[in-house]
């Protein structure tokens, strides 16, 4: 799948050609916030932070199974099961995010 | 695991570590065991993460725990490596489920399983066994527990319903849930492992499931029957298709290779008993009830105390945890005089507890049973002899007694 120029605008209407693996920029930081938000929400638990780590949080993977469920719904990626869980903070998911929005 | 142990030794109960990973791949548990039987039926463990369970070692004690779940539940939970997490899958998942709702799911399951049902596959099965030992008889060194894994699989894809192309997945991803530390099948974290293999086997059931659906595809294979049963007259939920699904995948893919290789390992250490099984197949049957007490390989199950309950000459608490040595029971001098003696002609030998006890008792040990016969069959009747051909590996597994590298070279057997 090719970006689109939609997708470069969404990314805060960057001109040059997006780079996933950059640091969370302003964007990012709104989606990791929102992810934790979605897992203290299957997880039981309010107040999950950007870094904080699914096991530890009792996260399992009937909540898994829902979470990534509401990510496809919600922003249109299907994220990889391994990846999910090896990502392991709201932070790092929301990078699979953008990087399955920018194809990569 | 060994399976022979080595000689006793001291054991300091206060300081043991029954989940010492260590213990199980490089090391020697029975001699543990049997001390736990003799001086400690009832042994208390706290974790360095503040987790604690008890365990039972004796045959009789194994025997009430796992068979009665009134005294302790299923409900929270069966397998150690999920200690002190209740099950999420609990009343749902068939494993994790206590009378009187287990019985009515597992009852028409039940019936495609019993002994007579699966009969019919005995030719198909043959042929099967038939074809995997194949290269073995052809003089190649041939890895026997790498290639076991696949075994199950060869024989219950068609019976469950699972096409070719995905047993190979399958059987890594039922690995990673019963040795999710094993560094065959180790990916990231313990707890990634586990949560990787369980959410891609519930996906590929759920997906099955929705295609048969879709499809209109009718059957008669196992998984289908899950989609058509109507236990206390409503059909299974979406969830429940999956973890049941789930469930029957594990208890098919898991065990069976490890019987099948700690067995042959033990008749390659002593050929005496491979050439008397061979003079006399009649034996055939008693040498797999042998194999299955003596690599129990579902090494433990755990329960959950209900109330306060004497077991053991000791209390486990209300909501203890309790794990339920089926590899110590196995090796219970009491029920199996001279334990340690690997014997095709042993009497009761089938009084083992390697399918389980009571409500919870392998569904699938009729199938079992009667593959592992085939295996032996063909085994005993296309080998003359069988080597070590490199050193044996174990599984680092605290949950199931098995093999990952078993390295036989085999002698062709000229039938007259």
């Amino acid at each position: 799948m090719e970006s689109s120029p939609q997708m470069v605008h969404e990314r805060g209407g960057q001109e040059e050609t997006p780079q996933p693996q950059a640091g969370p920029s302003g964007a990012s930081a709104a989606l990791a916030q929102e992810i934790a938000e979605l897992w203290g929400e299957h997880l039981g638990s309010p107040g999950v932070g950007p870094e904080d780590d699914f096991f530890a949080l009792g996260g399992n993977s009937l909540a898994g199974i829902k979470i990534i469920e509401r990510v496809l719904l919600d922003h249109g990626v299907r994220l990889s099961v391994r990846d999910f869980y090896l990502a392991g903070t709201p932070a790092k998911v929301a990078e699979l995010i953008e990087q399955g929005r920018a194809g990569t | 695991m060994r399976l022979t142990p080595g000689p006793a030794r001291d054991v300091d109960l206060d300081t043991l570590d029954l989940f010492d990973l260590d213990l199980y791949s490089t090391g020697d548990p029975h001699p543990i065991w049997d001390v736990m039987r003799e001086r400690a039926p009832l042994h208390h463990q706290v974790l360095p993460d503040g987790r604690e369970f008890w365990s039972v070692t004796r045959y009789e004690d194994v025997r009430r725990v796992l068979g009665d779940h009134r005294e302790f539940t299923s409900e929270r939970g069966t397998v150690p490596t999920h200690l002190g997490t209740d099950d999420a899958a609990a009343g749902v998942l068939m494993t994790s489920t206590d009378p009187p709702r287990h019985t009515e799911v597992r009852r028409p399951l039940n019936a495609k399983l019993t002994a007579r049902a699966v009969r019919s596959w005995e030719d198909k099965i043959r042929a099967t066994v038939r074809r995997f030992l194949q290269p073995a008889l052809d003089g190649e060194t041939f890895d026997l527990a790498e290639q076991a894994l696949l075994l199950p699989a060869l024989v219950t894809g068609p019976l469950l319903g699972i096409p070719e192309k995905d047993w190979a997945e399958l059987v890594q991803l039922t690995a990673m849930v019963t040795a999710p530390c094993d560094p065959h099948f180790l990916v990231g974290s313990e707890a990634a492992t586990l949560a990787i293999s369980h959410h891609e086997l519930l996906n590929y059931v759920r997906d099955w499931a929705t295609t048969r659906r879709a499809d209109g595809g009718e059957d008669d294979s196992l998984l289908h029957h899950l989609m058509s049963v109507r236990p206390g007259g409503a059909p299974l939920s979406d969830e429940e298709i999956a973890l049941d699904g789930y469930s029957i995948l594990l208890g098919a893919n898991v065990t069976t290779p490890h019987t099948v290789s700690g067995t042959v390992q033990a008749l390659v250490e002593r050929p005496e008993q491979y050439a008397k099984a061979q003079a006399d197949p009649t034996l055939i049957p008693g040498l797999v009830e042998e194999g299955l007490r003596w690599t129990s390989a579902a090494c433990n199950f755990m329960r959950y105390a209900v109330d306060d309950v004497q077991i053991g000459g000791g209390t486990i608490p209300a909501r203890g945890a309790v794990v339920a040595w089926i590899g110590s029971a196995n090796r219970d001098a009491s029920v199996f005089p001279d334990p340690h003696t690997f014997d095709i002609t042993r009497d009761g030998a089938k009084r083992h507890g390697a399918f389980g006890f009571g409500p919870h008792f392998c569904i699938g040990a009729p199938l079992a049973r009667m593959t592992l016969r085939i295996f032996f069959e063909e085994l005993l009747d296309g080998c003359a002899s069988i080597e070590l051909a490199g050193e044996p590996e174990h599984l680092r597994s605290y949950f199931i007694a098995g093999m990952t590298h078993l390295p036989v070279a085999a002698q062709k057997r000229h039938t007259p």
